[in-house]
């Protein structure tokens, strides 16, 4: 918190966080209507394809469009970003977070306790789930890791916060749902062994990987530890609009209630705090990032 | 717990089991697109113990690629 206390009076915490509430208050259906329509299209894709009204190459395709879009809508869901501290409103987290990732086949529980996690231990190298995804030898190394599952480290995890009774009861909670998706594609593989392969096992493998080079490499790569310092902008030659704008993954670490399309107005108007503060990269920031696709040859 | 000790078996022989079962049947399935190979009694067997192989080879390596 060293970056706040060095930053002048017109740049203080509390003017921050009033303008990144100010972007934390809007109904996300967009976000709903991506993860529970992806949902619905990959599982129309199975009797589509069964009944020969679909071409199975076809179907696949489709399917990885799906797994892509499937991880967002449910991490919106982890940080209670549709039921915005609503009670009543709190199933729409769990619902959209559950249906959301069927297609990438983990269960939501795991995954939300995890990513609460990294964002409290960010880069910290024995606490955030993370960090094997974040900081590899390069980003072949990620793609490997996440085809042979190796940085699904979740058994380590449940050891490392043992005493964190939330943790182990969202943990175990979440066992028979991760059953489910172990028992349930090798049943169907006997049954429909090429549609299992090509719309859901492949699909859920490239979108596992599209999500952690995306959401976990670039958005860390080469950061440390520190609220202003364990995320970064940056950009490459991809333009932000099929990379879910990962880009600005750094205002999510720093203000996870901003909605996820809210995010580039935001930024337009925290930038003079984020450079204020240090930020890896704030300083490369443009000041339209609305329809900008952040591109960098 | 049951539920436990049933993840953990699936955890600990889960590439042998993927093995056998999915690669073992996604095998099968693309050998009979094969029209040389795809009527021979024994392609299901062979699919099979190619799958259980890889699987055996990938938990005794303890990672698959």
């Amino acid at each position: 918190m060293s970056e706040i206390l060095e930053t002048p009076p017109e740049f203080s915490f509390e003017k921050e966080k009033a303008i990144a509430k100010s972007f934390s208050q809007r109904f996300q259906w967009e976000m709903i209507l991506i993860g529970l329509g992806q949902a619905a299209i990959w599982l129309s894709l199975w009797p589509l394809v069964l009944n020969g009204f679909l071409d199975l190459w076809a179907g696949f395709l489709i399917a990885i469009l799906c797994a892509c879009f499937a991880y967002l809508p449910s991490h919106e869901a982890q940080h209670g970003n549709y039921s915005r501290g609503n009670p009543k409103l709190r199933w729409l987290d769990g619902f959209v977070g559950h249906i959301s990732l069927i297609t990438l086949k983990f269960p939501y529980h795991i995954l939300r306790i995890t990513h609460m996690k990294h964002h409290a231990y960010t880069n910290d190298p024995e606490k955030d789930p993370d960090y094997l995804n974040a900081h590899p030898k390069s980003v072949l190394t990620v793609i490997k890791n996440v085809l042979d599952g190796t940085t699904l480290q979740f058994g380590k995890y449940v050891d490392v916060f043992a005493s964190d009774k939330a943790f182990v009861n969202s943990f175990q909670k979440a066992i028979p749902i991760a059953m489910f998706y172990k028992f349930l594609p090798m049943v169907l593989v006997v049954i429909f062994p090429l549609e299992t392969l090509l719309l859901w096992w492949l699909p859920a493998k490239i979108g596992s990987v599209y999500t952690t080079v995306f959401f976990s490499y670039y958005p860390h790569l080469g950061t440390s530890t520190g609220r202003y310092k364990d995320t970064r902008f940056w950009s490459h030659w991809m333009p932000r609009f099929i990379n879910h704008s990962m880009q600005l993954h750094f205002i999510h670490h720093l203000h996870p209630s901003i909605g996820h399309y809210d995010e580039p107005k935001a930024i337009e108007e925290l930038k003079p705090f984020l450079i204020a503060r240090k930020v890896p990269g704030a300083d490369q920031i443009p000041d339209r990032i609305t329809l900008n696709p952040l591109i960098k040859i | 717990m049951i539920l436990e000790k049933i993840f953990d078996h699936v955890s600990n022989w889960n590439k042998f089991w993927f093995g056998l079962i999915f690669l073992g049947s996604v095998i099968n399935a693309i050998l009979k697109k094969f029209s040389l190979v795809g009527d021979s009694p024994y392609v299901l067997l062979f699919s099979l113990g190619a799958g259980a192989l890889i699987g055996i080879i990938a938990k005794i390596r303890g990672v698959w690629l």
